[in-house]
């Protein structure tokens, strides 16, 4: 009966602040998009079915790339002196946010950016060539913005899957083993650590996918107009002030997650039916082929050097106020930009405070649960988790607003929190579960043994032995609300601004130097929120 | 078949683990080289295998049938090894396990092969079956032919015997000698039970001092 009520005191708060949101908002979706009408409003939709075409492809081809490249270059450095600092650069890398990045990116590659300016000094061009290169028709910049953004984030994940004992163990003697029959590493990674690898990364990879096919603020700062990605339609409609084209916003979004809920299972069916035959294929015969080290080590450079300049080109572009064409550099700098940020400090209160509320609230409701609730029921908290990340932020933002509207949660900063902390506390969550789960009880033991009340040994063993956990968790929740653009815009409903709203605001005006300062500050908090753990995560046993 | 191993010495870091020593095994020979734990046995089989890592060093000739192998990638080595896990892939079948080392052929071929070694294993039957449903005797047998099917032209076997349980280590154990005799291959075991090793075979201990000498 105890062990009941200690249990249900860790589920209750959870349920009240995340589950019961999120469930709302998944209910009040699916009940507003009853309306028949809204339907065929979406049907008769003249850019429904390029825009939705647009945004699988881009999904679709963002995934594949970047995947193919993660496993390049993890193939290709693990166990060289490059691997292991690679592997913590990655983490520096997916603390920039998307958004950031895009406009960074965006800069880059513009008709006047700086590859411009640079190929236009070598070349002697004295006006920017006509290209289309940011909003190209096909979303091939939207593309590369993803892929650079989701090859440190797959390389970060095989590195901790293949950095854990059991596994690195594993594989360490399969590798021998195959070499001893022939096949050379290139040959090991493909026919044996991939095909192992793979199905442990399908949630990942299918979080990666969704969002790349129903991404807004990256799609609104750098993506195709005409058709924009299906997500971006579906966003202009639900930010109308009609309700009738509300619905058809809502429609839409589910529509987009169903065809992509079903475009997996058709993968997964199709892969349990090639599957048999795909192995045949790979394991015909001992291949010498090597690890592809020069490439993998060129891929990563290349990596480094486009976060290099995306850093470079934002923190110039702040500044720079006349910067004529072919310059590399401005001929005017003025630092208007960042006192127009500082004298109007709303977006970066409201967003330090959405995000240090939401992570504190996820730790606290972590640290309940894993205290107080049996690990067996940890699988169904995690589909939970998993759910929230996977389903386009679309969907559960638009769900949250209708279910907010019968609260009179929607304009005020304790909806806003809700609705970032579903996503925080989803990731929160994640990735505090391993290192709680693995705290070895006989410390608990020893510790009470040694005359130590309970409430001593959480806080003088417990919580140090954790601290680097939590750090981080704290660190990935910062980041990850501070980048939250949906559901603040649509919580909000136009009543708080903070750093991505603003950012994207500006993405379609002229204010250049402002959008840099607002994409660079938008890097900077989550950056700093992990340096911040790497310093305080340290073990002080 | 012989595999020589000439004048070779290991080292960590500047401590000198196993002093120069040499040893020539002939075909269908096996040899078994004993000692304590952390006296270097394991990593003289990485050596020859060509996977040695640091701390550990070695030098010396590994010559297989007159070819000095040291300079060679493992792969091409034709060097089969047995280790205390049988390692068999997880997410391939018996079947596909054993034809790994297999270059390119036929399906029937191939199939053949297959149904040729589960039958000298005494596992008709098993091909399709996942490694995780076999007995722990089940996979040893099929690791041994995995890597017989190689076509090994010599065997190196890291104390493969030392996780079985005692009535199946001695079956596998004559069962794997056998075969290794049969085909030719000269052999290279490395144990800390003496009673893994093979009747009337050379021993080799390796002393406190780093000694190699014949038991």
């Amino acid at each position: 009966m105890k062990q009941w009520l200690n249990s249900f005191g860790g589920f209750l708060p959870l349920g009240i602040v995340w589950l019961c949101p999120l469930a709302a908002g998944l209910v009040a979706v699916i009940y507003g998009a009853r309306d028949g009408a809204a339907w065929s409003a979406l049907f008769d939709h003249p850019q429904l079915w390029p825009a939705l075409i647009l945004s699988i492809a881009t999904g679709t081809l963002s995934l594949i790339i970047s995947a193919l490249l993660a496993f390049w270059i993890v193939a290709g450095l693990y166990g060289s002196k490059l691997w292991s600092g690679s592997s913590g650069l990655m983490g520096g890398f997916l603390s920039l946010p998307h958004l950031a990045f895009a406009i960074g990116f965006g800069f880059l590659i513009m008709p006047s950016g700086l590859i411009a300016r640079m190929l236009g000094n070598f070349s002697g061009w004295t006006e920017p060539p006509q290209w289309i290169t940011t909003q190209d028709p096909y979303g091939l910049s939207l593309v590369a913005v993803l892929v650079l953004k989701e090859v440190p984030f797959l390389i970060w994940l095989i590195g901790a899957l293949l950095a854990r004992p059991d596994i690195s163990q594993m594989l360490r003697g399969q590798f021998r083993v195959s070499q001893s029959l022939g096949h050379g590493s290139g040959s090991i990674w493909l026919r044996v650590f991939i095909p192992q690898i793979l199905p442990r990364l399908k949630w990942p990879l299918l979080i990666v996918w969704f969002y790349g096919a129903s991404v807004v603020d990256v799609a609104l700062a750098i993506g195709p107009t005409q058709p924009p990605p299906l997500a971006v339609i579906i966003w202009s409609d639900l930010n109308n002030a009609d309700s009738v084209i509300n619905a058809r916003g809502t429609a839409g979004s589910l529509f987009l997650t169903a065809i992509l809920t079903w475009l997996a299972l058709v993968f997964l069916a199709l892969q349990k039916a090639i599957l048999p035959s795909i192995w045949n294929f790979l394991t015909r015969g001992p291949s010498r082929r090597r690890t592809p080290r020069i490439t993998s080590g060129v891929f990563l450079f290349l990596f480094c050097a486009a976060y290099a300049m995306v850093f470079i080109i934002l923190c110039v572009m702040s500044v720079g106020t006349l910067w004529p064409y072919p310059d590399l550099f401005p001929t005017e700098s003025r630092w208007t930009a960042w006192g127009l940020f500082f004298t109007s400090p709303a977006p970066l209160l409201n967003s330090l405070s959405l995000a240090c509320a939401s992570t504190l609230a996820a730790l606290a409701l972590a640290i309940i649960w894993l205290e107080t609730v049996p690990e067996k029921l940890d699988t169904a908290l995690l589909v939970c988790a998993i759910t929230a990340l996977a389903l386009p932020t679309l969907v559960i933002a638009d769900g949250q607003y209708l279910a907010f509207l019968h609260l009179g949660l929607n304009g005020t900063w304790v909806g806003v929190f809700l609705a970032h902390l579903t996503p925080v506390f989803a990731y929160v969550f994640i990735v505090l579960k391993g290192p709680y789960r693995a705290f070895d009880p006989r410390y608990r033991s020893v510790s009470l043994g040694l005359n130590t009340d309970p409430y001593r040994f959480w806080s003088s063993v417990k919580l140090a032995m954790m601290k680097p956990a939590m750090a981080a968790a704290a660190a990935v929740g910062i980041g990850v609300s501070v980048a939250q653009y949906v559901p603040t815009q649509l919580i909000a409903a136009g009543r708080m601004s903070t750093l991505p709203i603003e950012a994207v605001t500006l993405s379609s005006g002229g204010n250049r130097p402002l959008l840099a300062v607002f994409a660079l500050m938008l890097a900077v908090v989550p950056a700093l929120a992990f340096i911040a753990a790497a310093r305080f995560g340290r073990k002080t046993l | 078949m012989t595999l020589l191993l000439e004048n070779i010495s290991l080292t960590i870091g500047d401590v000198l683990l196993l002093k120069r020593f040499t040893i020539s095994i002939e075909a269908g020979e096996i040899v078994t080289l004993m000692g304590p734990s952390g006296c270097g046995k394991s990593s003289i089989l990485a050596y020859i295998a060509g996977d040695l890592t640091a701390p550990m060093r070695a030098t010396g000739r590994v010559m297989l049938n007159g070819v000095d192998l040291v300079r060679m990638a493992p792969e091409r080595r034709e060097i089969g090894r047995l280790f205390q896990d049988d390692l068999l892939f997880p997410h391939l079948t018996v079947g596909e396990n054993l034809l790994f080392g297999i270059a390119r052929g036929g399906s029937a071929e191939r199939r053949d092969l297959v149904n040729d070694a589960l039958s000298r294993a005494q596992l008709e039957g098993l091909e399709n079956r996942a490694p995780h449903t076999l007995s722990n005797g089940q996979k040893a047998r099929v690791a041994l032919f995995r890597a017989l099917m190689a076509k090994p032209q010599a065997m190196l076997l890291d104390e493969p015997f030392s996780k079985l349980d005692a009535e199946l280590r001695q079956s596998i154990r004559n069962y794997v000698f056998a075969h290794l005799r049969e085909r030719n291959i000269p052999t290279l075991l490395v144990t800390h039970d003496r009673e893994d090793a093979p009747l009337g075979g050379r021993i080799f201990r390796i002393s406190n001092k780093g000694d190699l000498i014949r038991a």
